[in-house]
């Protein structure tokens, strides 16, 4: 467990030494911001429904870029040589990385609850649906992490990681609208069920569904234990 | 667990990428208490070596044993006993000097209340007091070096891998680095890699020389140079008839062989084979210059420069052959 205590506050205190970090939390945060204004105060919406789904698609195209460097960073660094010849398991290095991306998850999360207190002040939300909607995009934040930690182990350039980040995850949340295009049922469940936005969706109406939760867990362990494969491949 | 003093082994360890082999049947040890120097021109297969010993890579066959741990096997057990510093020091330039080495502190499994005391040693041993506050990206190359050194001493690992340890420094710091290592290696095995000569005679109880990915010769830095005194070589050039000049030679006391190429026109190149004793190109020059016209008469010294050029010379003409 020491392995994954050092590599979490080394990497944490790698984000907050570059500049990365405090972009990509400005921009999430003041994207929300903008949407939430909008849907509150311009349709007169008293929910977060629309701001949720806002939310989803911006931190959709947000994760790639805090994700990139976690280790196409340590190939250009060349510091991945001293990763892999401490007394440390890949396992624990890609755990200590994954817990301290989600880390910055929670903060930007965290942050975003700000809108919660005009919602509060001059409307009547509903706390349970509130709660759920943040639950789920927790869990699609750290699918996501998950994915572009995967892809950031394939390349030493973090642009590169991005780039194939962006477009896989970006996939995962637009695959459920080619159900139209499928004559077959199975085919067209199977799109659903794959789609990030569908069961992100679930989670803002209020519906806290076992099989939505282990989804997103599902393919966060999916991701990691590829990328725990590769590194031991690699050697 | 390991028993003898043998801290690290390679038995006829081979390195394939892809059709590509790197490393032929490379067996060494080094025992406790010794350094090891590792001699080859550059891409001979240095650095791929001590990434095997250090578990960065695996050996595509053949074993590698480190602290009596096998390194296909038991790499992490082997990791908490090995000090490593690659060719290009592996840092983290936005962190702090003593957080990077506190972080390297706590992977290797330094105990909490240690952490202190042993960051202060490898700090006062890398003389790394100056600069233990500022972020690494604002260090100079050979300070850079240093703290790369520290991390490799940090937990007074049983075994050290020095991947050109001196590379980038000043005079003052190599001859500072090289206390260090010697200090280190009186108890820890050492096996450092370098292309400077001078460096393996002032530190290294043995030296292992290698070219192509093939460990040419292992021995101490006077027994390899013992060994090529037996074949110290005078080189002349001379104007004058091959075979009567091949006799006279050959008439020497001392000279076991020669060998006549033409240079220019009449001009001949000659080298010969002689013993050690030191008045041999006298007699030479001698015999030489009383009939013919001696241009150039040279006596090639037995340093480990030559010792180190003549094996990799020798495997080259070998390969060609």
């Amino acid at each position: 467990m020491n392995g994954v205590v050092a590599i979490y506050q080394k990497e944490l205190a790698t984000y907050f030494r570059s500049p990365i970090a405090y972009f990509v939390i400005a921009v999430f945060l003041l994207g929300t911001g903008y949407f939430f204004i909008y849907n509150i105060f311009l349709t007169g919406i008293g929910t977060m429904d629309e701001t949720f789904q806002n939310m989803g698609i911006l931190l959709v195209t947000l994760i790639p870029i805090l994700t990139m460097r976690l280790f196409s960073g340590e190939y250009s660094a060349r510091t991945m040589e001293l990763l892999m010849t401490l007394p440390l398991k890949a396992w624990q290095i890609v755990i200590g990385k994954y817990l301290c991306a989600v880390t910055m998850l929670l903060l930007m999360t965290i942050a975003t609850g700000i809108n919660l207190i005009p919602l509060y002040l001059y409307g009547n939300p509903e706390s349970s649906t509130i709660l759920s909607g943040y639950i789920g995009f927790v869990l699609l934040g750290m699918a996501c992490l998950a994915i572009g930690q995967f892809f950031s182990a394939l390349t030493q350039n973090q642009i590169v990681a991005a780039l194939i980040t962006i477009p896989v995850l970006l996939a995962f949340w637009f695959i459920g609208h080619a159900q139209g295009f499928q004559a077959s049922d199975s085919l067209r469940s199977l799109l659903g069920y794959l789609s990030f936005s569908q069961h992100f969706g679930d989670f803002i109406r209020g519906l806290l569904r076992t099989e939505a939760v282990a989804f997103y867990l599902v393919v966060s362990a999916i991701a990691l234990t590829l990328n725990t494969s590769y590194l031991k491949w690699q050697r | 667990m390991n028993t003898t003093s043998t801290s690290i082994s390679l038995e006829s360890v081979s390195k394939r990428y892809g059709s590509r082999n790197i490393i032929h049947d490379m067996s060494f040890s080094v025992s406790k208490g010794e350094i090891v120097g590792f001699l080859g021109p550059n891409g001979a297969g240095k650095t791929t070596t001590m990434r095997m010993i250090a578990g960065y890579t695996t050996a595509t066959s053949g074993r590698v044993v480190v602290a009596g741990y096998d390194m296909a096997t038991d790499n992490e057990e082997a990791a908490r006993r090995i000090g490593y510093l690659p060719e290009q020091p592996p840092l983290y330039d936005v962190l702090e000097v003593a957080a990077y080495l506190r972080f390297v502190a706590k992977v290797k499994g330094v105990a909490r209340s240690a952490v202190a005391s042993e960051l202060d040693r490898v700090i006062h041993a890398c003389r790394l007091e100056a600069v233990v506050t500022r972020e690494i990206y604002k260090l100079s190359k050979g300070y850079r070096q240093r703290v790369g050194l520290a991390q490799a001493l940090l937990g007074k690992p049983e075994v050290l891998l020095l991947d050109e340890p001196t590379a980038g420094l000043d005079p003052g710091q190599i001859q500072e680095t090289r206390e260090v290592i010697r200090a280190f290696g009186a108890d820890h095995a050492v096996l450092l890699s370098t292309h400077i000569l001078p460096e393996v005679t002032l530190i290294c109880q043995r030296v292992a020389i290698i070219n192509d990915g093939r460990l040419l010769a292992i021995d101490s830095p006077d027994g390899l140079q013992r060994a090529s005194e037996q074949t110290n070589r005078v080189s002349l050039i001379v104007t004058g008839p091959a075979e009567a000049i091949r006799e006279a030679l050959l008439g020497v006391e001392g000279v076991a062989a020669v060998e006549v190429r033409a240079d220019r026109g009449d001009t001949l190149a000659i080298e010969c084979q002689v013993d050690s004793r030191p008045e041999i190109a006298a007699a030479i020059a001698r015999v030489v210059a009383a009939r013919w016209s001696l241009h150039r008469l040279e006596r090639q010294q037995p340093t480990l420069e030559n010792v180190f050029l003549r094996y990799v010379g020798e495997e080259k003409s070998g390969a060609k052959a």
